[in-house]
C-alpha cells in the first residue's frame, strides 16, 4: 500500500471515532475524557479474537463493538446523572482504569509492551465505505428528532425534562453510539497498524478527539469531518512528532475558542440541496 | 504488617496527603469562584516542579531558593493560564463547554511542552538538595522529604487561612466564591479578584508540584496527579476547603495502603469505583453544599 | 354539573437544608378550571409549580394526578401524564428556530430507534412530518405564523414568551402552568397576553395555574386564588374576596389597591 493511501486510511478510521466525539461532546455537550478507552477495547477485543481464538474478521469486530456498549452501558449508568465537571473527571478515572487493566492483564494482552503480529485485514474499501456509513448516520440522526433533542439538552436540560424527553436515556444511547463508533474504529486501527498498546488509548487522544471536533466547529458535521481531515494529515505531510503535533493542535484550538469559537466552519453545512434540485423536474422548482 | 512498616506507610501517606490537599484547595479555590474545574491546574504544578527542578540541578541552588522558585512560577503560570486560556471567554460571556476544552487543552499543552523539553522519562531532583535523608524515631526510618511536604503544607494552609480572613484581597475572595456577580456589584474589580484567585492557586499549585517531584518522583506526567485534587473535591464536598484538605489526606494514605496491597496497575480501577460511587451516592462529598439550579 | 379535581395538592413542604419554601401548602384544581398563586418574591410560588412539575421532589406531602402521587416522579413522565409548564425566566434552546423549538414536544412520542435514521425508514420521514404540521398548529395558535423559522432567541421578548407557550401546549396538555407569563412585557402585550390565555382557555380542554404579579391578570383570568407569604398560605379565595380580605391586604396587596 503506498504511504499515502496508508495515511488515508488511518485517517479514515480515526475519523470514525471523531465522528462518535462529534455526537456525544459537540452535539450533546458531553465532555468524556474516556472515549479513547472504548478505541482500545474495540482494538484489544478484536485483535484477542482474530490472533488468540481464530474467529472471522467480521464475528471479532462485532464481538468487540458489543463489549464497548455493554461496558458503556454500565459506565453510563454509573456516570450520566453527574453534573458536567464530575462527569469528565468520572469518565477520565474510567479510561484510567481500562488503560490500567490493559497494562495489568499481561497475559492477555501483553500488557505494556502491547500486542502485536496482528494481521493485516483493513483494507481501504473498508475504511473508506465505514467512514461514508459513519457519515451518514450522523447525518440522519442530527436531522431526526434526535438531533434537535440533543441541542435542547445541551442549551437546556430542565427545559428539556419538562416537555417529555428523557433525557438520561437520550444521553445513555448517545454515550453508548459513541463507544461503538470508537470501537470500531479501534479495530480498524488494529488490523492497519498491527500493533496495540495501551498507551494509544489515553485521555490524550480523547482530549484530541475533542480539540477535532470543536476545531471544525460542533454545530457542523462537515466542519468536523473537514477538520478531522486536515488535523489529521497535516502533522503526517509535516513530519511532526507526537509532542510537537499534540502542542500544535493545543495552541490551534486555544487561538480558535479565542478569535471564533463557532469553530472554523461555524455552522456551515455541505448542502445537497443545489445538487438534488438539478435533477428535479422544472414543475417542482417552480411550486418552490 | 510490622508496625515500624505501617507506621512509615501512614508517614508517606499523610506526605502524599499532604501535596493531594495542596493541590486540591487550589483547584478548589478557582472552582468556588469561577464554577468550573481548572485541569490547566497540573499544568501549573507540572512546570513548577521542573522549574524547581532546573535550578536544583543545573544552578545547584540549595532547598529554600527551589521552593520560592517553585511558587513563584507556580502563580506566574497560573496567571498566564488565566490570560490565555479563561479570560477572553469570560468577557465574552462563553457558555461552559468552552472552559472545559481549554482547560484540558492547557493541561495537555503544557505536558507536552514538558515533554519536548525534558524527553518523556523520569527525572529526579538532585541528591544533595537536602542535607539531612532521613531521621530516626526509635525503630522508624522517616525520609526527610516526606516531613519535608508535611510541615511545609501546614505553612502553606496556614498562611492561606491567614489571607482568607484577615486580609482585604481574601475576604474579596471569600465573597466571589459566594455570588460573584454580588460581589462585582459591590463595585470590586471582578478581574483583579479572579487574578488574586489565580495566583494565590498557583502558589499551592507550585508548592505542591515541587514537593511531589522532590519526595515521590518526577516526570512530565506529573501533571495529572491533579486529578487526585478533584476526587479530593468530590470526597470532601466542594465549598468547604477544609473538606477538601481532609479528604485529600485520607485519599493519599488510601492509596499508599491500595498499592501496597493491589499494585498499582489495578489501583486506578478501584479509585474510579469509589469516585463513582460517591459521585451517585453523596455528590456533595462529606462537608460540602449542595447544588441546583434556580428554576 | 360536577367538575373533578385534577390536581390535588395535599400538605406539600418543601425545605431547601434549612430553609422552608414552601410550608404545608394545600389545595387543589378543577377541571376546566384556572388558578392564580400569588404573593410577595419568595413566598414558595414557583417552589410549587417545581413540586408539581417533578423538578424538586417535594419533602413532604401529596400531589394526585390522574390517580397518581406525583411525588418522586421524573419531569419528564409528569409531562407524559399531561402537565406542560412554561419557565419565569425564558428557557429557550440555542440557535433553535422556533417550529425546531415546539416540535421538540413532541419528540418523545416518536416510534422510531436511532438505527432507523440510518436507513431513512418511512416511519421517520412520516412522523417528522406528522410533528411538523401539529407544531405549525400551535405556532398559528399563538399568532407566530411568519417567524416559524426564525431563530427563536433572536426574536422580541413577548413572542419569545408566547413560543414558550406554544411549545407547552405541544405537550397537548391537560394541565398548563404558567410562571409569570406576563413578565417583562408592557401593558398592551400584557393584555394580549390575558387574551391569549383566555382564548386558549375557552378553546381547548385545560386546567391552568397561573402564577403573575399583575393584579388585572390574575384578576381577570382565575376563579380562585391561592396567596401566599414566606412560604405559608395566607389566605384563598375568589378575586372579589381576596382583593378585601384584611390579612392578604396587609402582606402583599398593599393599600393602595384595596382603593381600586
Amino acid at each position: 500500500m503506498s504511504f499515502i493511501l496508508t495515511v488515508a486510511l488511518s485517517i479514515a478510521a480515526y475519523s470514525i471515532a471523531v465522528l462518535g466525539t462529534f455526537m456525544l461532546t459537540g452535539m450533546n455537550g458531553l465532555f468524556s475524557l474516556g472515549q479513547a478507552a472504548f478505541m482500545g477495547l474495540g482494538a484489544y477485543v478484536s485483535a484477542i479474537m482474530v490472533v488468540n481464538y481464530h474467529l472471522p474478521f467480521a464475528v471479532a469486530i462485532l464481538i468487540a463493538i458489543v463489549v464497548a456498549m455493554g461496558l458503556a452501558v454500565l459506565v453510563g449508568f454509573a456516570t450520566l446523572r453527574i453534573r458536567q465537571d464530575f462527569f469528565a473527571l468520572a469518565t477520565f478515572g474510567f479510561g484510567q482504569a481500562v488503560t490500567g487493566l490493559m497494562t495489568e492483564m499481561v497475559n492477555v494482552t501483553g500488557g505494556a509492551m502491547g500486542f502485536s503480529n496482528i494481521p493485516r485485514l483493513t483494507t481501504p474499501t473498508i475504511a473508506f465505505i465505514s467512514l461514508a456509513v459513519a457519515i451518514v448516520f450522523v447525518w440522519g440522526f442530527r436531522r431526526s428528532h434526535f438531533g434537535k433533542d440533543s441541542l435542547a439538552i445541551r442549551s437546556n436540560e430542565l427545559a428539556a425534562k419538562v416537555e417529555g424527553i428523557d433525557v438520561f436515556k437520550h444521553k445513555l444511547t448517545v454515550f453508548v453510539l459513541s463507544a461503538a463508533f470508537a470501537a470500531y474504529a479501534g479495530a480498524l486501527m488494529a488490523f492497519h497498524t498491527r500493533y496495540v498498546e495501551p498507551a494509544m488509548y489515553g485521555w490524550i487522544a480523547s482530549v484530541t478527539w475533542i480539540i477535532i471536533v470543536f476545531f471544525g466547529g460542533r454545530d457542523s458535521l462537515t466542519g468536523t469531518v473537514l477538520g478531522s481531515i486536515i488535523l489529521l494529515a497535516a502533522p503526517e505531510a509535516l513530519r511532526f512528532t507526537t509532542a510537537w503535533r499534540t502542542l500544535v493542535y493545543c495552541v490551534l484550538i486555544l487561538v480558535i475558542i479565542n478569535l471564533r469559537p463557532r469553530g472554523l466552519f461555524g455552522t456551515w453545512e455541505l448542502s445537497l440541496k443545489p445538487v438534488i434540485n438539478l435533477f428535479r423536474p422544472k414543475k417542482h422548482q417552480e411550486v418552490q | 504488617m510490622q508496625l515500624t512498616v505501617l507506621l512509615q506507610q501512614v508517614i508517606n501517606g499523610l506526605s502524599l496527603g499532604a501535596v493531594y490537599a495542596l493541590i486540591a484547595v487550589g483547584y478548589a479555590l478557582v472552582f468556588n469562584v469561577l464554577k468550573f474545574s481548572n485541569f490547566a491546574h497540573g499544568g501549573v504544578l507540572g512546570i513548577s516542579a521542573y522549574a524547581g527542578y532546573i535550578v536544583a540541578n543545573q544552578l545547584h541552588w540549595p532547598l529554600i531558593p527551589v521552593i520560592l522558585v517553585g511558587i513563584l512560577t507556580g502563580a506566574v503560570v497560573a496567571v498566564l493560564v488565566e490570560l490565555i486560556a479563561f479570560r477572553w471567554i469570560r468577557l465574552q460571556k462563553g457558555q461552559l463547554v468552552y472552559f472545559f476544552v481549554t482547560s484540558v487543552t492547557m493541561l495537555m499543552a503544557l505536558e507536552q511542552v514538558l515533554i519536548i523539553r525534558f524527553g518523556a522519562s523520569f527525572e529526579s531532583y538532585p541528591y544533595t538538595l537536602l542535607k539531612v535523608k532521613v531521621i530516626h524515631l526509635g525503630e522508624l526510618t522517616i525520609s526527610i522529604t516526606y516531613l519535608l511536604s508535611l510541615v511545609l503544607t501546614i505553612i502553606a494552609f496556614s498562611v492561606l487561612l491567614y489571607i482568607l480572613k484577615k486580609t482585604k484581597i481574601g475576604i474579596a475572595i471569600r465573597a466571589a466564591s459566594n455570588d460573584l456577580v454580588a460581589t462585582s456589584l459591590m463595585g470590586i474589580n471582578v478581574d483583579q479578584i479572579i487574578v488574586a484567585t489565580f495566583i494565590v492557586s498557583g502558589f499551592l499549585g507550585g508548592l505542591s508540584g515541587v514537593l511531589y517531584g522532590i519526595s515521590a518522583s518526577l516526570s512530565p506526567q506529573i501533571g495529572q496527579i491533579v486529578v487526585k485534587g478533584f476526587i479530593a473535591s468530590v470526597l470532601g464536598g466542594l465549598g468547604s476547603l477544609k473538606g477538601v484538605a481532609m479528604a485529600a489526606v485520607a485519599l493519599g494514605v488510601f492509596e499508599v495502603f491500595l498499592v501496597a496491597t493491589i499494585g498499582s496497575g489495578l489501583a486506578p480501577v478501584v479509585i474510579f469505583l469509589l469516585m463513582v460511587t460517591f459521585l451517585l451516592v453523596r455528590p456533595q462529598g462529606f462537608a460540602g453544599v449542595s447544588f441546583m439550579d434556580k428554576a | 354539573m360536577d367538575r373533578a379535581v385534577i390536581v390535588d395538592m395535599n400538605n406539600l413542604t418543601k425545605m431547601f437544608g434549612g430553609l422552608c419554601a414552601v410550608n404545608n401548602f394545600s389545595g387543589h384544581v378543577l377541571e376546566d378550571q384556572i388558578i392564580g398563586i400569588i404573593g410577595p418574591n419568595g413566598a414558595g410560588k414557583t417552589t410549587i409549580l417545581n413540586m408539581v412539575s417533578g423538578i424538586y421532589p417535594p419533602t413532604s406531602g401529596e400531589i394526585i394526578f390522574k390517580g397518581k402521587n406525583l411525588c418522586g416522579m421524573e419531569p419528564h413522565k409528569i409531562n407524559h401524564m399531561g402537565i406542560a409548564r412554561t419557565f419565569q425566566n425564558i428557557r429557550l434552546f440555542e440557535d433553535m428556530t422556533v417550529l425546531d423549538t415546539v416540535m421538540t414536544a413532541y419528540s418523545w412520542r416518536a416510534p422510531y430507534h436511532p438505527i432507523e435514521t440510518l436507513i431513512s425508514s418511512p416511519r421517520v420521514g412520516r412522523f417528522d412530518k406528522e410533528i411538523k404540521e401539529k407544531s405549525m398548529h400551535w405556532i398559528n395558535r399563538v399568532g407566530l405564523t411568519a417567524h416559524a423559522n426564525s431563530v427563536a432567541k433572536s426574536l422580541p421578548y413577548g413572542m419569545q414568551r408566547r413560543i414558550e407557550i406554544a411549545r407547552a401546549l405541544a405537550s397537548e396538555p391537560v394541565v398548563l402552568l404558567l410562571d409569570e407569563p406576563g413578565a417583562g412585557l408592557n401593558q398592551t402585550e400584557v393584555q394580549d397576553m390575558v387574551k391569549l390565555i383566555q382564548d386558549l382557555f375557552s378553546e381547548l380542554h385545560l386546567s391552568i395555574m397561573l402564577i403573575d404579579h399583575r393584579m388585572e391578570v390574575i384578576m381577570c383570568l382565575c376563579e380562585w386564588i391561592y396567596v401566599q407569604d414566606f412560604g405559608k398560605k395566607i389566605g384563598q379565595g375568589t378575586p372579589e374576596q381576596v382583593q378585601k380580605d384584611p390579612v392578604v391586604i396587609k402582606a402583599y396587596l398593599g393599600e393602595d389597591i384595596s382603593n381600586a
